[in-house]
């Protein structure tokens, strides 16, 4: 039994929700008590819901004047201290992109979801689509880390948003959540218990006197206590490349220390960060790797084509970036060849080959507002099994 | 001046003639308001011109206004009676001098009447920008150091009043002219009715309530001290001899933090800061420094600290 | 009659102030921005604000750079979105004082939009907008609040568009405290921002202040001593007018506060509606209980 389509519990309260509204119940249950957003589709639900349970739990929900005061809020936020979400779509992605760096590189905690829908540009607001893999990852200037996280299901968005909010509070980092527009709106009947949870995470408060406090000298585990407004610090927070103490700083020893330090912390702390799910790969000639609404139709071909003996596998990474290599690579060990079924030309392809090379891997690529279906990835992968064969 | 002829019981006999009017038969009466711009002193002495034309009188009323700024000296000539000639009151002849300001009181104190002349004061001190040229703080300002005690003796009848802290308790400041001419009225016999109609006529609609009251308030003020002393005075707080204090300027310089703007050099009124070799500011001449602080507030480096050292009991300033 | 000063600047030591390990600061010789930045510590000063409760969260540009100086918690946050920041921080914060300091280009060009929305949304903020007429950071270009002809490296035939007079924008997006001052006017200055700090709502305060190596050279304007003084002959009307106590630059800018209005402060009311929402539910929910 795979992640998605595992049955609930016995006995435990069953609800018909759709994936943003997960989204808004993962996020309460996580501890967020500040959204700030700005209307856009396929993400509004997101904030409508929180409008409503914010208030509810003496939290914040405010709509900005637009998409980058959102994220800028969110950020605003999180500086004082509290866990705070937002959430948009592919153009409100692309603006909120500044910002976004800015939470990767003086270590801000919060979550943003992207809605994927089809681009470039405004593309087909109501279409669901794929194409933000790669700028979810790369979409702002200059390197930083960055966690995304790609839930597949209901269940999932709700269980990937409590994660992303303990991953971005525990590395102090901006978490992406990326789903599709097929999943967002999707209404599944899922059982929310909060027992396998996490308990809500916590900061890595800075403790100590305040003299000796530096606000980017990290511990051991690559991350540095993060100070409170109001607990006594004081201390700076700038965009500008800044050294242990905080302030601004073009000393290459010291530029190098912190930003060698920044795109290495989650070194430490992959095993919380990573997260992946295999199907069948064990015994599988052609292994699939798909992401949300592609990986729910490779499930399906899986099937299809088993039952015509051909032995189909489907790597899922749940956590898309960092992406899960060597899991990758296991997973595909024994596989002639291996098929990236995606709702875009070819990103998630592009890390897989980086990955495997390029000889055995394979794409298939939908870019018309459909989904793409478990026939067209099962005769795919028929035919590169026969290719193989031949 | 009979002081039972300015009670109120020769007022509610029906006798509406002027008290001084009435000893010296065809002698106007002379009434000299004074103050300070913005006060209210044109608005008393139309009132009262008002309201003894309405009774018949012969008026003059002259005055100084416009030319003076605000805070600057006002004064008017309020004269009255069956035949009145010249519009203004010779020195020593004004049977009434009404000052809204302390030290504009004091100045026109000669133009009394020495033996039978009524002071009504406000207490009320305000200091002319030109009193106080000298920018050392605390430095003594050019204004009256009298006390009231001191200024009843030169004249024959006295009141200083705190009009403007009466008319501050009922709620507007402004009214404290309204507060005097309450005190005014005392000393003339017209009837309090009288009076308040010619009020309503020359304050703003809004505030006729409050200025009835002070009125009354002011009439009831000088009612009630003449039954207590021949001279009344609030107690009012004296100006001291001198306010200057024993200091000395220090000037505290950041070098390091200096940037050699020169704001502080070419902005100081005293001219006593230069640059030095190094193009960093140092106090030139510390005799010459007020401590006025301008180099410290004006300085966008933060370099430069005024610290005024009280206790060396020595004047001028030192580096 | 004891001989005391009466000196209230006396106690004010800016130095406690400042981040003094970080000075002296990098802004040019004569910028007038540092003497806004005391005016704001003394005003903060006065008020008593506890330094570990005041949250300076500023843009980019000459401005952007002050919260740096300030021991103070600072933030200095990305172009043109100090205010969308502040917004999150006041938010969710309400226990701290939230000032934000920004420039001409920062909130007027790319901030804009957060300025007008700031304005109407009363949020509990005080924003100092430190206008110098010009992009100094980047070298002199055109701001929205550049006078018409004059000259920057990017209107090299003398600026042809009208600027912007910030304060009759905020007040028209509904500020619901404006005033301006220049920074000449020292004490006058840390009145107009202690009154904005006081503010219980979105205080938005313009200083007129002088980029001497930059502006001013291009334009001729003198020394620094010279465009500070400047400003006050500027106040003066050129011709005499109506009135002296209302002050006049002389391309009509009036100063001091120009605009206080009563309106309910954004996060107060928010979190009011929130309480009596909360209230109704456990009212409901325990009347549920109860049957």
């Amino acid at each position: 039994m795979n992640a998605i389509d595992k049955a609930p519990a016995p006995g435990a309260a069953l609800r018909l929700i759709s994936g943003n509204h997960a989204c808004a119940l993962g996020a309460v249950a996580a501890g967020c008590r500040f959204f700030a957003g700005y209307p856009i589709t396929p993400s509004s639900e997101v904030a409508e819901r929180l409008s409503r349970l914010l208030p509810e739990v003496d939290g914040v929900f405010v709509q900005m004047e637009d998409e980058i005061a959102s994220i800028a809020a969110v950020i605003g936020a999180s500086m004082g201290g509290v866990k705070a979400l937002t959430a948009t779509s592919g153009p409100g992605f692309s603006l909120k992109q500044e910002n976004i760096g800015y939470a990767a590189g003086a270590e801000i905690p919060c979550v943003i979801v992207n809605v994927m829908r089809g681009g470039p540009s405004t593309g087909m607001p109501t279409r669901p689509s794929q194409s933000d893999i790669m700028q979810s990852r790369w979409g702002s200037h200059g390197d930083y880390p960055m966690i995304v996280l790609a839930p597949a299901s209901v269940r999932e968005i709700y269980t990937e948003t409590i994660r992303a909010f303990y991953l971005a509070e525990t590395c102090r980092t901006p978490v992406v959540l990326l789903y599709d527009q097929v999943i967002a709106q999707l209404t599944e009947t899922v059982e929310l218990s909060d027992g396998e949870n996490r308990a809500p995470a916590e900061r890595k408060w800075a403790s100590g006197p305040r003299e000796t406090y530096r606000p980017y000298a990290a511990d051991e585990d690559g991350i540095p206590a993060m100070s409170r407004p109001g607990a006594g610090y004081r201390v700076h927070t700038t965009g500008l490349t800044h050294g242990e103490n905080g302030f601004p700083t073009q000393n290459p020893e010291a530029v190098a220390r912190n930003l060698g330090r920044l795109f290495t912390k989650f070194e430490r702390h992959r095993e919380a960060i990573d997260s992946w799910e295999t199907l069948g790969c064990e015994d599988a000639d052609v292994v699939i790797v798909a992401i949300g609404i592609s990986a729910r139709a490779a499930m399906r071909a899986i099937d299809i084509a088993r039952a015509k003996g051909l032995r189909l596998g489907l790597f899922r990474p749940i956590t898309l970036w960092p992406f899960p290599e060597k899991a990758l690579r296991d997973a595909t060990a024994g596989a002639h060849a291996v098929l990236v079924p995606e709702m875009n030309a070819g990103q998630l392809r592009l890390e897989v080959e980086r990955i495997l090379g390029s000889q055995r891997v394979h794409g298939l690529h939908r870019y018309d507002g459909e989904a793409i279906s478990p026939e067209e990835i099962a005769a795919r992968a028929q035919a590169l099994a026969r290719e193989k064969t031949t | 001046m009979n002081r039972s002829n300015a009670s109120s019981s020769s007022v509610e006999s029906g006798q509406l003639r002027p008290t001084a009017a009435a000893a010296k038969a065809r002698e106007p009466m002379n009434v000299l308001i004074v103050g300070v711009g913005g006060q209210g002193v044109i608005m008393v002495s139309k009132a009262l011109a008002s309201l003894a034309q309405s009774k018949g009188f012969e008026v003059k009323q002259s005055e100084v206004h416009g030319m003076a700024k605000r805070g600057g000296t006002v004064f008017s000539h309020v004269r009255f009676g069956p035949q009145v000639w010249s519009p203004t009151i010779p020195k020593g002849e004004a049977d009434i001098l009404v000052a809204l300001e302390w030290a504009e009181g004091l100045r026109w104190l000669s133009y009394l009447k020495p033996d039978t002349g009524i002071f009504i004061c406000d207490t009320k001190r305000i200091v002319p920008p030109f009193a106080c040229l000298n920018r050392r703080p605390g430095a003594p300002l050019r204004y009256s150091r009298e006390t009231p005690a001191e200024v009843k003796q030169h004249v024959a009848e006295g009141y200083a009043i705190d009009a403007t802290q009466m008319a501050e308790e009922l709620g507007n400041e402004r009214a404290a002219n309204v507060v005097l001419i309450g005190a005014l009225s005392t000393a003339l016999d017209f009837p309090p009715e009288d009076w308040e109609k010619a009020l309503s006529q020359f304050v703003p609609k809004k505030t006729i309530a409050v200025n009835l009251e002070a009125f009354r308030l002011g009439r009831g003020w000088i009612n009630e001290a003449r039954t207590r002393v021949g001279v009344a005075t609030v107690p009012a707080e004296a100006v001291p001899a001198s306010m200057e204090a024993g200091y000395s300027v220090r000037l505290e310089i950041t070098q390091q933090w200096c940037k050699s703007c020169d704001i502080c050099v070419k902005l100081c009124p005293e001219r006593c800061l230069r640059l030095n070799e190094e193009r960093v500011v140092e106090l030139a001449q510390p005799e010459k420094c007020t401590g006025c602080r301008l180099c410290e507030l004006l300085c966008p480096d933060f370099a430069i600290r005024v610290h005024l050292d009280t206790a060396v009991p020595t004047q001028g300033a030192q580096a | 009659m004891s001989s005391t000063i009466v000196d209230s600047a006396a106690e004010f030591d800016v130095r406690d102030y400042l981040r003094k390990e970080m000075m002296p600061h990098f802004l040019c010789p004569g910028c007038g921005h540092g003497i806004a930045l005391r005016a704001l510590l003394w005003a903060i000063h006065e008020l008593g604000i506890d330094k570990d409760k005041l949250a300076v969260v500023s843009g980019i540009g000459c401005a952007g750079r002050l919260s740096a100086y300030i021991d103070a918690n600072t933030f200095h946050v990305t172009h043109g979105r100090p205010l969308a920041y502040a917004t999150g921080l006041a938010l969710a914060r309400p226990d701290l004082h939230v000032v934000v300091i920004t420039g001409d280009g920062d909130c007027l060009a790319i901030g804009g939009n957060h300025l007008i929305h700031a304005c109407r949304r009363n949020l509990k903020l005080t924003c100092l907008m430190l206008n110098n007429e010009v992009y100094g950071m980047t070298g002199g270009q055109v701001s929205p609040t550049t006078s018409e002809t004059r000259l920057t490296t990017t209107t090299p035939l003398g600026n042809a568009e009208p600027n912007f007079d910030a304060c009759a924008l905020a007040a028209a997006a509904g500020a619901s405290f404006v005033g301006r001052e220049v920074t000449h006017h020292v004490p006058k200055l840390k009145e107009l921002i202690r009154a904005g700090l006081s503010h219980p709502g979105f205080a938005f305060v313009e200083v007129l202040s002088d980029c001497t190596e930059i502006f001013g050279r291009k334009n001729e304007l003198g020394s620094s001593a010279e465009m500070v003084l400047r400003q006050k002959s500027e106040l003066r009307p050129e011709a005499y007018r109506d009135t002296v106590d209302t002050p006049f630059r002389s391309n009509d800018l009036p100063t001091g506060v120009l605009t206080k209005t009563d309106r309910a402060e954004y996060g107060t009311a928010y979190r009011k509606a929130a309480a009596v929402q909360r209230a109704a539910k456990a009212a409901k929910s325990a009347a549920g209980i109860s049957k």
